[in-house]
C-alpha cells in the first residue's frame, strides 16, 4: 500500500466503523425520543389552535421545526460520513491510477481524508452550543470534498495508462 | 488451507479467488440488486399512496380545528405517527441495504490487504453478510411489531435485533480494520494495489470499465455538487418554512377560511415534495456513482465476449443517469418522472444481474480449471 492509499483507505474504513457505531447508539438512545417528540409537538400544535390558544400551538410548532432540523442534522451527519467513506476507499483503490507523484497523492488523501471526516462533524456540530464551530467546520470541509474529487476525477480522466 | 500470504497472493490477481471474496462480492452485489428492487416495488405502490394518506390525514386535523375536536386531531395524528413510521422503515429498509452491500463489495477488494489468517477473514465476512441480509428486514418489521412485547418503553424487539446487526456489522467492519492496520504494520504480504485494479486500463474488459469509470465519476462530481447547490439554497432563501406553512394552517383553519386553508395545504405539500425530490435526487446520484465505480473493477472478470460486457455496461450507466433525472422529472411531470425513475433503476437492477451471472460463469470456469480472466 502507498502512502496515499494508507490515508484513504484506513481512514475510510475507520470512519465506517465509527458511523456505523454512531447510526446504532443514534438509533437506540436518540432516534425514536426525537420521532415521538416531534409528532408530539406537531400534533399538540394542532390540538392547541382547536382549543383556541394559538400562541400555544405556535410555540408547538417552533419546537416541532426545531426538533426536526436537529433530526436532519443528526441523519445527514449518518448518511454522509458512510456515503463519504465509501469514496474514500475506492479512491484509494484508484489513487495510483491518477498517474500523480507521491507527494501529490499524499497531498490529496489528506485534503479528501480531512474533509470527509471534518464535513458530517461540523454538520452534527451545528446542533448545540458549538454551532458557529460547526458551519465553520462544515464549509470549508465540503469545499474540500469537492475540491479533491474533481481533482480526482480530472486526473482519472486524463491519465489513461 | 491457504496460507496468510498465499491467500493474499491469489486475491492481489483476481477478485474472487477466495471464498472469503467471493462471499463478500456476490453477497455485496445480491444485497445492492435486492435493495433496488426493493426502492423500485416502493417507490411504485407504497409511496406515493403513502404520501396522499398523510396529506389527507392533515387535511382531516385541520379541518377538526374550529370544532375544538381535540380527540379526533389527536386520532389523526396517531394515524399520522403509523404512516410516517410506514414510510421511514421502508426508505431506511432500502438504503441500508444498498448500503451495506457497496461495503461488503469494497471489503471484498481490500481483501487482500487484511492481515488476517483466511479463516478468521471468511468468517467475518460471513459475519457482515448474514448481519448485512438480516438488519433490512429487521428495519422492515419495525413498523409491524411495534412495542409488542418489548422490554423498553420507546423501542421495540424488531429495532433491537436491527441495533444488534448494525453493531455486529461494525464489529465486522472493525475486524477487517484491525486486519488493514497489521498490513499497515508490516505483517501482511507487502503487496501493492490489487492487479485487477491497476489493470482495468488495459486488456479485457477495458472498454466496459472505461465506461462504467467515466459514468461513476462523472455521477459522482454532479452528486457533490448538486448538494452544494442544495445546501447554499437553503442558506439563502427566503421561501416560507415549514415551521410558517403549519401556522398558516392552523390559523388559517381556526377562522375558518377555506381557500387560505386549502392555499396553505397546497403550500405545505409543494415543500414537502420539493424537500422529498431534492434529498432523494442528490442520495441516488451519488448512489449511482458510487455502484459504477465499483462494478468498473471487476470488469476484466465478467465471462462475456467484449461487446456483451460493453452492453451491460452502458445499459447500467443510462440506468444511473437516469434513475436521478427521473426523479427530478416528478416536479414538473409527476408521475411520467417517476415511470422514468422506476424503468430506469429496473434497468440498472438486470444490467448487475447480468454482470453477477458473468463473474459466476468466470468463477465456474476458473474453478473448473478451464477459465481464467475473460
Amino acid at each position: 500500500m502507498s502512502r496515499a492509499q494508507r490515508i484513504l483507505v484506513l481512514s475510510g474504513v475507520l470512519l465506517l466503523a465509527i458511523t456505523m457505531a454512531f447510526g446504532v447508539g443514534y438509533a437506540i438512545f436518540d432516534e425514536h425520543q426525537t420521532l415521538v417528540g416531534m409528532g408530539e409537538q406537531m400534533a399538540g400544535g394542532f390540538m392547541a389552535a382547536a382549543d383556541g390558544d394559538m400562541a400555544a400551538a405556535f410555540v408547538a410548532f417552533d419546537n416541532f421545526g426545531a426538533m426536526g432540523a436537529e433530526y436532519s442534522l443528526e441523519i445527514h451527519s449518518h448518511g454522509h460520513w458512510g456515503m463519504l467513506a465509501l469514496i474514500l476507499i475506492i479512491l484509494g483503490l484508484l489513487i495510483e491510477r491518477t498517474g500523480l507523484s507521491e507527494a501529490r497523492a499524499v497531498a490529496l488523501a489528506w485534503l479528501l481524508a480531512l474533509s470527509a471526516i471534518l464535513f458530517p462533524l461540523g454538520v452534527i456540530l451545528q446542533i448545540g452550543p458549538a454551532a458557529t464551530l460547526g458551519k465553520a467546520l462544515a464549509v470549508p470541509a465540503s469545499a474540500g470534498m469537492v475540491l479533491g474529487l474533481l481533482i480526482a476525477a480530472w486526473c482519472l480522466a486524463k491519465n489513461r495508462t | 488451507m491457504l496460507t496468510q500470504v498465499t491467500a493474499a497472493i491469489s486475491e492481489h490477481t483476481a477478485p474472487l479467488a477466495s471464498d472469503t471474496q467471493r462471499v463478500l462480492a456476490i453477497g455485496g452485489i445480491l444485497l445492492i440488486a435486492s435493495g433496488m428492487l426493493f426502492g423500485d416495488i416502493f417507490a411504485m405502490f407504497a409511496l406515493h399512496p403513502n404520501n396522499a394518506r398523510i396529506g389527507a390525514a392533515m387535511y382531516t386535523a385541520a379541518g377538526l380545528i374550529p370544532t375544538g375536536d381535540v380527540d379526533g386531531i389527536l386520532a389523526q395524528f396517531m394515524a399520522i405517527g403509523g404512516f410516517l413510521e410506514f414510510r421511514g422503515t421502508k426508505v431506511d429498509t432500502h438504503s441500508h441495504i444498498i448500503h451495506m452491500g457497496y461495503i461488503a463489495l469494497l471489503l471484498a477488494m481490500l481483501q487482500p490487504w487484511v492481515a488476517l489468517s483466511p479463516r478468521v477473514r471468511h468468517r467475518t465476512a460471513w459475519l457482515f453478510i448474514l448481519c448485512a441480509a438480516l438488519m433490512p428486514p429487521a428495519i422492515f418489521a419495525i413498523h409491524y411489531v411495534g412495542l409488542a412485547y418489548s422490554p423498553l418503553q420507546d423501542i421495540g424487539w424488531a429495532s433491537i435485533f436491527a441495533d444488534l446487526f448494525g453493531a455486529l456489522l461494525a464489529l465486522a467492519t472493525v475486524i477487517n480494520l484491525y486486519g488493514l492496520w497489521r498490513h499497515v504494520g508490516g505483517r501482511g504480504d507487502g503487496g501493492g494495489t490489487p492487479t485487477y485494479i491497476n489493470a482495468v486500463g488495459s486488456g479485457a474488459g477495458r472498454a466496459a470499465s472505461r465506461i462504467l469509470l467515466v459514468g461513476g465519476l462523472l455521477l459522482l462530481v454532479s452528486g457533490f455538487l448538486y448538494g452544494a447547490g442544495l445546501a447554499l439554497y437553503h442558506q439563502f432563501n427566503s421561501a416560507p418554512t415549514e415551521v410558517d406553512i403549519l401556522k398558516s394552517i392552523v390559523t388559517a383553519a381556526a377562522a375558518g377560511d377555506r381557500a387560505a386553508l386549502d392555499a396553505a395545504f397546497g403550500a405545505f405539500g409543494n415543500f414537502q415534495m420539493l424537500r422529498a425530490i431534492n434529498v432523494a435526487s442528490h442520495t441516488h446520484i451519488n448512489e449511482m456513482g458510487i455502484l459504477l465505480l465499483l462494478v468498473s473493477f471487476v470488469q476484466a472478470f465478467v465471462q462475456y465476449p467484449e461487446a456483451t460486457r460493453k452492453r451491460w455496461a452502458k445499459l447500467a450507466v443510462v440506468g444511473a443517469f437516469g434513475l436521478p433525472a427521473g426523479i427530478l422529472l416528478e416536479i414538473p411531470y409527476g408521475i411520467v418522472g417517476s415511470v422514468i425513475a422506476d424503468s430506469a433503476g429496473f434497468l440498472v437492477i438486470v444490467s448487475l444481474m447480468a454482470m453477477l451471472f458473468g463473474l459466476l460463469r468466470y468463477t465456474g470456469a476458473s474453478d473448473a480449471g478451464t477459465g481464467g480472466v475473460a
